[in-house]
């Protein structure tokens, strides 16, 4: 009897639940207005690293801004790739098949391995934000047949600059104690950053790199481990991060253990809007400034040109999209009091 | 005479008694080696500001764990940690900034957390899917939630005393590691002193003997997993108040990490045994291997190498115990 009655009811609520989840998806499916291509405009697919990570979104509204201002009756799929290189290389190859896209703007989450989609079968044109699409990361002209454009800035190079603004800080300083706090060493890009910033900063005999830790892009784990590493050397002088969440985390770190962090160079990149302030307020000593709206703005122009024949740009420089200095410090950035940064992270 | 004789010269320890130790307390020997061999290695370890600070940044994985062992002894799985965890984070930080008030910001997530956990209780008992699948399921839905609310985005909130939670002290002490010894405490005494522990256990072990024997299997797996998403909530109230920002990502692999804890723990994978003191070992074994890479700059490329080898170790250890026996 408890058994059956509990069938009897089982039943009509699991079916409820398919019935709100169904109702949930053609809602959602409705907003996007994905409905194949259209015969006068064009449909695009926004193929994102991740939905749930403010960059990416930063780079999406970049996107429709642009396909807003060319009024050419532009539709967006935005598509998440859930930072998982294998989710993207098959939504990538699901857009390069059929006629349902008539061009594609992505944030590779592994240009690498995303370079196993190409080409296309519908060869369909390519812009790619941040990363190339190919086996070098630091090669910025289209490397695989169908991409053309690439917004970027070499990672290396970037990182190079960096990490020689802390060789000027350190230059009167004996020894300096410089704390490499990257992203994720089994990623590529991050691998190279590091390598680079070794390459520049162990070329100086009075800097002494403690050691490199991981911050895995997130606050919360980088005040983990920069307090684990001040126990060890609270005399640090240079916290030196690829990412603005990761630095914010190390500033966490350094007031909790009672040092004021605007005794320390710290430096970040990505240019979030607190980032901006912080060097404003000389809490933080720079910043190296990302532009992800206006990146996702110029892959979208490039796209266009190359959907209407117009002459395409094959590499645009990301670090001159923004109109303002892209390493920043408090100095640069009162020649531009307006600014405030991009994107929040 | 001769019996005597006999039973003087049986050894006082035999390997079976040795295994069913190493078995039982594999976790604390390596917890305790792993002490000495760091506190040898390097002189900032073994300091009260280190002590605290590991204990300090682990609390809302501690949380997480001692809950979620109730939750693996009634013979269930959560795997919605880390997204009741990011919907507590991101509601934190938008009730804050929308209402002005701290205290009814950080209070979000431990509510919202247990709501979220009744949720998942109920989808375990009514729709009678297996908690695995229930758990994976719930959490992408929460996960949407706490995307929606950001639009993807954090939420950065400034407003004066919230961040007093998560990095506020008394005496040197951080308020969260005051708040995880009472937790711990009450949470220990829940499950060996009471009725409802007695019945976690029984559900865990053995549902159908348990419903036959007057137990509430399905009201007490719904409580479990109240608890557990009670924690999350709790460890989502600390983590925002520390960055004070809720971020739709936060937390990410939280509900696996605890679920290694717990297990390295020496509680049953199977249900129906272990203890709460037991996942706060294998939190805090854990949690040494990564301040101890820290603090000796070991390359971060072989920590999860070391994590895994150790966590191998402790369960083979455990498991070596119960092939004997």
């Amino acid at each position: 009897m408890f058994t059956s009655n509990r069938r009897r009811w089982r039943l009509p609520v699991a079916a409820s639940v398919v019935f709100l989840g169904a109702s949930a998806l053609t809602a959602c499916s409705g907003d996007t207005g994905s409905t194949g291509a259209s015969e006068d405009g064009y449909e695009i697919a926004v193929l994102l690293s991740s939905s749930q990570n403010g960059y990416n979104q930063a780079v999406a509204e970049g996107v429709q801004n642009m396909a807003d201002e060319l009024d050419a009756d532009i539709n967006l799929t935005l598509l998440d790739g859930a930072f998982n290189a294998d989710t993207q290389l098959s939504q990538m190859e699901t857009a390069g098949v059929g006629d349902k896209y008539d061009g594609v703007v992505v944030v590779p989450f592994d240009g690498p391995a995303l370079a196993a989609a190409f080409p296309l079968s519908n060869s369909i044109p390519v812009a790619s934000v941040l990363n190339p699409i190919g086996p070098e990361i630091e090669e910025m002209e289209p490397q695989v047949e169908g991409v053309v454009s690439t917004v970027a800035v070499p990672a290396g190079e970037a990182a190079a600059k960096q990490a020689e603004d802390v060789v000027s800080y350190c230059a009167d300083i004996d020894p300096c104690k410089v704390v490499l706090l990257v992203g994720q060493l089994n990623a590529p890009l991050d691998v190279t950053r590091e390598a680079s910033y070794r390459e520049v900063l162990e070329a100086e005999d009075n800097i002494e790199i403690v050691t490199t830790v991981e911050g895995n892009y997130d606050p919360d784990q980088s005040a983990t481990t920069i307090t684990n590493v001040l126990q060890s050397t609270p005399d640090v002088n240079v916290i030196l991060s690829n990412a603005d969440q990761q630095t914010k985390g190390a500033q966490i770190a350094l007031e909790d253990a009672g040092i004021d962090p605007s005794s320390v160079y710290l430096t970040g990149g990505g240019g979030t809007t607190e980032s901006i302030q912080n060097v404003r307020d000389g809490i933080w000593q720079a910043d190296y400034i990302n532009f992800p709206v206006s990146m996702g703005a110029a892959a979208m122009q490039q796209l266009y040109n190359a959907l209407t024949g117009a002459d395409v740009e094959s590499y645009v420089n990301a670090d001159e999209v923004g109109e303002v200095e892209p390493y920043a410090t408090k100095e640069t950035l009162e020649e531009t009091p307006d600014f405030t940064g991009e994107w929040e992270g | 005479m001769t019996s005597t004789t006999v039973r003087a010269s049986e050894p006082r320890i035999t390997p079976a008694k040795a295994l069913a130790f190493l078995r039982d307390y594999a976790v604390l020997i390596l917890l305790v080696a792993l002490l000495i061999v760091l506190a040898i290695a390097s002189p900032s370890f073994f300091t009260f500001a280190n002590i605290i600070n590991i204990i300090n940044q682990n609390t809302p994985l501690a949380l997480i764990a001692v809950a979620g062992t109730f939750v693996i002894i009634s013979g269930s799985f959560d795997l919605s940690t880390a997204a009741i965890y990011a919907v507590g984070s991101v509601a934190a930080a938008w009730v804050a900034v929308e209402s002005g008030n701290v205290v009814l910001g950080l209070l979000a997530p431990p509510v919202i957390g247990l709501a979220l956990g009744v949720f998942n209780g109920l989808a375990v008992t009514v729709l009678r899917v297996h908690s695995f699948l229930a758990t994976l399921a719930s959490s992408l839905i929460f996960k949407a939630i706490a995307v929606l609310i950001t639009g993807g985005s954090l939420i950065q909130v400034a407003l004066p005393g919230f961040s007093e939670l998560g990095r506020g002290r008394v005496g040197g002490v951080f308020y969260t590691v005051l708040i995880l010894i009472v937790f711990v405490a009450l949470m220990w005494f829940l499950l060996k002193g009471t009725v409802f522990g007695r019945h976690v256990f029984a559900v865990g072990g053995n549902p159908d003997a348990a419903q036959l024997s007057g137990v509430r299997v399905d009201r007490t797996r719904v409580m479990v997993f109240a608890l557990s998403g009670l924690a999350a909530g709790m460890a989502a109230a600390i983590g925002v108040s520390r960055i004070a920002s809720g971020q739709p990502q936060a937390g990410a692999g939280l509900e696996f990490d605890a679920i290694a804890a717990i297990i390295l723990g020496g509680t049953s994978i199977y249900g129906g045994v272990g203890a709460v003191w037991r996942s706060v070992a294998g939190v805090f074994l854990i949690a040494l291997i990564g301040n101890g890479f820290d603090i000796l700059g070991f390359n971060p490329q072989i920590k999860d190498l070391v994590t895994g080898a150790i966590i191998l170790a402790a369960v083979g250890l455990a498991a070596a115990g119960v092939k004997r026996r």
